[in-house]
């Protein structure tokens, strides 16, 4: 019984970490910016932001 | 059976690899921050450390450009860019060899996958990459070194390569002392790491009255909060570099928090089996590296003051002003800790294979899981970008100007970084300087988050000056002075770019050539040549010993190999 229940128990975890990447690795790629990082027209270019 | 499991780690980096630098990988130049790499990098004097400004680019910009006579310069920043990735997570599997082979896995992925792999990589600090890449390498050959009592020849070759720059060049000279310690050893060990740094160390020498930097410098370059996390707690899990355009989105939430708890959390459950397998004298090397390079980070959080005073008051001082790059120190620990972990938990887990498999596929893919926006060239960040035809007309025009009359380019507007159209706005470092033959002048000062932090060329300066002048003619007849030959603007940047006197031999829709009449010729000391001399010699003897001995053994081997036949 106990094996049977780790069994399905690592078979949760491992289907939702996969599944979890996946979406992540796909939504993050299919998002629109949160903000547009630059500005072209800016005076001067900053090297970055903090 | 075991054929198979041999290719298992080297296929998962490799992926891993490839999913991280994606569009990177397509057919163009990665142009990104600090990143700036061209069809054929000339060397020039500058390059070899005798500039007027601070060596930020040496060796790596030497090194680059006479590898790219044998191989082309775009091949060879992907060949860096994807070897860096694939020879950093099989290093790291080397540094838990005893344990299964999902924990290795585990290993590769946590060193390979991490914020602070994806943010150096968009910040284009390749040679900080190739050094994190050799870090593991050259921790498992310098514990070698201690316990054989026999010198591992493969250093002669890991150590110059980790220190392409100073940054990496420092980490990786306090991972090989840290683990090689002890007796005459420590000696031998200090003079290699010396002599793999000594074209920097050198010309940083050389440069010592110019290499103390603006104090506004240690808070724009400080450690950072990500988030929810503290600098300190970012630190922890190899994130919180400096500049927040160029961190992955999903640090901001709570993923973050979660891939920090999952990393500690293994780390915690490996640690005293790690301990034990390892014992004290190299697990103290671990702890030490780690501290260090954690430390060093926090410190540019904690007391961004103090670290200001230190880079103004102190030579050299700057080196510690990017708090999050030395984190390259701790990653090895936690990876290692960590992988520790999931093999203890892999030892309790479940029997069926059914079971086995599903665990595995969790562990191993929780790297990215937690990370998932640094696929895909950390979201589109980087990617390949052509130069655009004039770029290759004005090197020409440069060349044949410099050959007639002697020279150094001016390159105009007198601001650092740029965002081309053809690189998809995205921001780079100036990149005609390095595209163009001759010794350059461009600006260092940068802006960060509008805070100008001013540059340390004194040369720029003069040419600013010289700039200020009232008509076109005294500011040619003053940047002549300064053995300014050629001015080009690129007429795409924004900022100032004020006319010179001259002759325009090219003007494209974004570049204008112009050669001045008259230049001085800038003389470099004679003493300095003779320094820097002996420092590459040094470097370059490192690196050709490694190639006499790697034929060496070659050779050995076909012999034994011929014997056995």
């Amino acid at each position: 019984m106990g094996t049977i229940l780790t069994t399905i128990g690592a078979l949760v975890l491992g289907g939702v970490v996969a599944a979890a990447t996946i979406v992540g690795v796909v939504s993050s790629q299919t998002a629109a910016p949160d903000k547009s990082p630059t500005n072209v027209n800016a005076p001067v270019i900053e090297y970055g932001s903090n | 059976m075991r054929q198979w499991r041999s290719w298992v780690l080297p296929a998962w980096s490799s992926v891993l690899a490839l999913v991280l630098l994606g569009p990177a990988l397509g057919r163009g130049y990665v142009l990104s921050f600090d990143m700036v790499w061209v069809p054929d990098l000339a060397l020039r004097p500058d390059f070899l450390g005798v500039a007027t400004g601070l060596p930020r680019a040496v060796p790596s910009d030497a090194v680059v450009a006479l590898l790219d006579e044998v191989v082309p310069g775009m091949l060879l920043q992907k060949a860096v860019l994807l070897g860096s990735l694939v020879a950093g997570g099989l290093g790291a599997a080397r540094l838990v060899p005893h344990t299964a082979l999902v924990a290795r896995a585990v290993a590769v992925g946590l060193f390979q996958w991490n914020p602070f792999v994806a943010e150096r990589l968009v910040l284009g600090h390749w040679p900080v990459l190739v050094g994190y890449a050799v870090l593991p390498w050259c921790l498992v050959a310098a514990r070698e070194w201690r316990q054989t009592r026999r010198f591992p020849r493969r250093l002669l070759c890991l150590v110059p390569l980790g220190s392409l720059s100073a940054g990496a060049g420092l980490v990786t000279a306090l991972v090989v002392l840290a683990f090689v310690a002890g007796g005459a050893r420590t000696l031998r060990a200090l003079l290699l790491v010396v002599a793999a740094n000594a074209p920097w160390l050198v010309a940083g020498l050389l440069h010592a009255s110019s290499s103390v930097t603006d104090a506004d410098g240690a808070s724009a370059f400080a450690l950072r909060d990500e988030g929810l996390l503290p600098g300190p707690l970012a630190a922890l899990g190899l994130g919180g570099a400096w500049n927040a355009e160029t961190m992955p989105s999903s640090r901001a939430g709570m993923l973050a928090v979660v891939a920090l708890l999952v990393v500690l959390g293994l780390a915690a459950v490996g640690a005293r089996t790690w301990w034990r397998r390892l014992g004290a004298r190299d697990g103290v090397a671990f702890l030490v590296c780690a501290v260090t390079g954690w430390a060093l980070a926090v410190l540019t959080w904690v007391a961004p003051g103090a670290t200001g005073w230190l880079v103004e008051q102190v030579p050299g001082a700057g080196l510690l002003r990017d708090g999050a790059r030395q984190l390259a120190l701790l990653a090895p620990l936690l990876a290692v800790t960590a992988a520790t972990g999931v093999d203890v938990l892999w030892s309790r887990g479940p029997s069926g294979l059914v079971g086995r498999l599903a665990v595995a596929v969790a562990v191993v893919l929780a790297p990215v899981a937690l990370l998932p926006d640094a696929a895909w060239g950390v979201t589109s960040r980087l990617g390949s970008a052509t130069y655009p035809p004039s770029y290759d007309e004005a090197r020409d025009a440069v060349a044949s100007a410099v050959a007639e009359q002697p020279g150094d380019v001016l390159v105009l507007p007198l601001s650092s970084y740029r965002q081309p159209a053809f690189n998809d706005d995205r921001k780079v470092l100036d990149p005609v300087g390095r595209y163009l033959t001759p010794d350059y002048v461009a600006s260092d000062e940068l802006v960060v988050s509008g805070v100008v932090i001013a540059g340390e060329d004194p040369r720029v300066r003069e040419a600013r000056a010289a700039l200020d002048a009232g008509t076109p003619g005294e500011r040619s007849e003053l940047l002549g002075e300064l053995g300014i030959g050629v001015v080009i603007v690129d007429v795409t940047a924004p900022g100032p770019a004020p006319l010179v006197a001259g002759e325009q031999v090219l003007a494209t829709s974004d570049l204008v050539v112009v050669v001045l009449p008259d230049t001085a010729e800038r003389d470099v000391p004679t003493g300095w040549m003779v320094a820097m001399a002996g420092a590459w010699s040094a470097f370059g003897g490192l690196l050709l010993a490694a190639v006499v001995v790697g034929l060496g053994s070659l050779r050995g081997a076909r012999r034994r190999r011929r014997i056995t036949i």
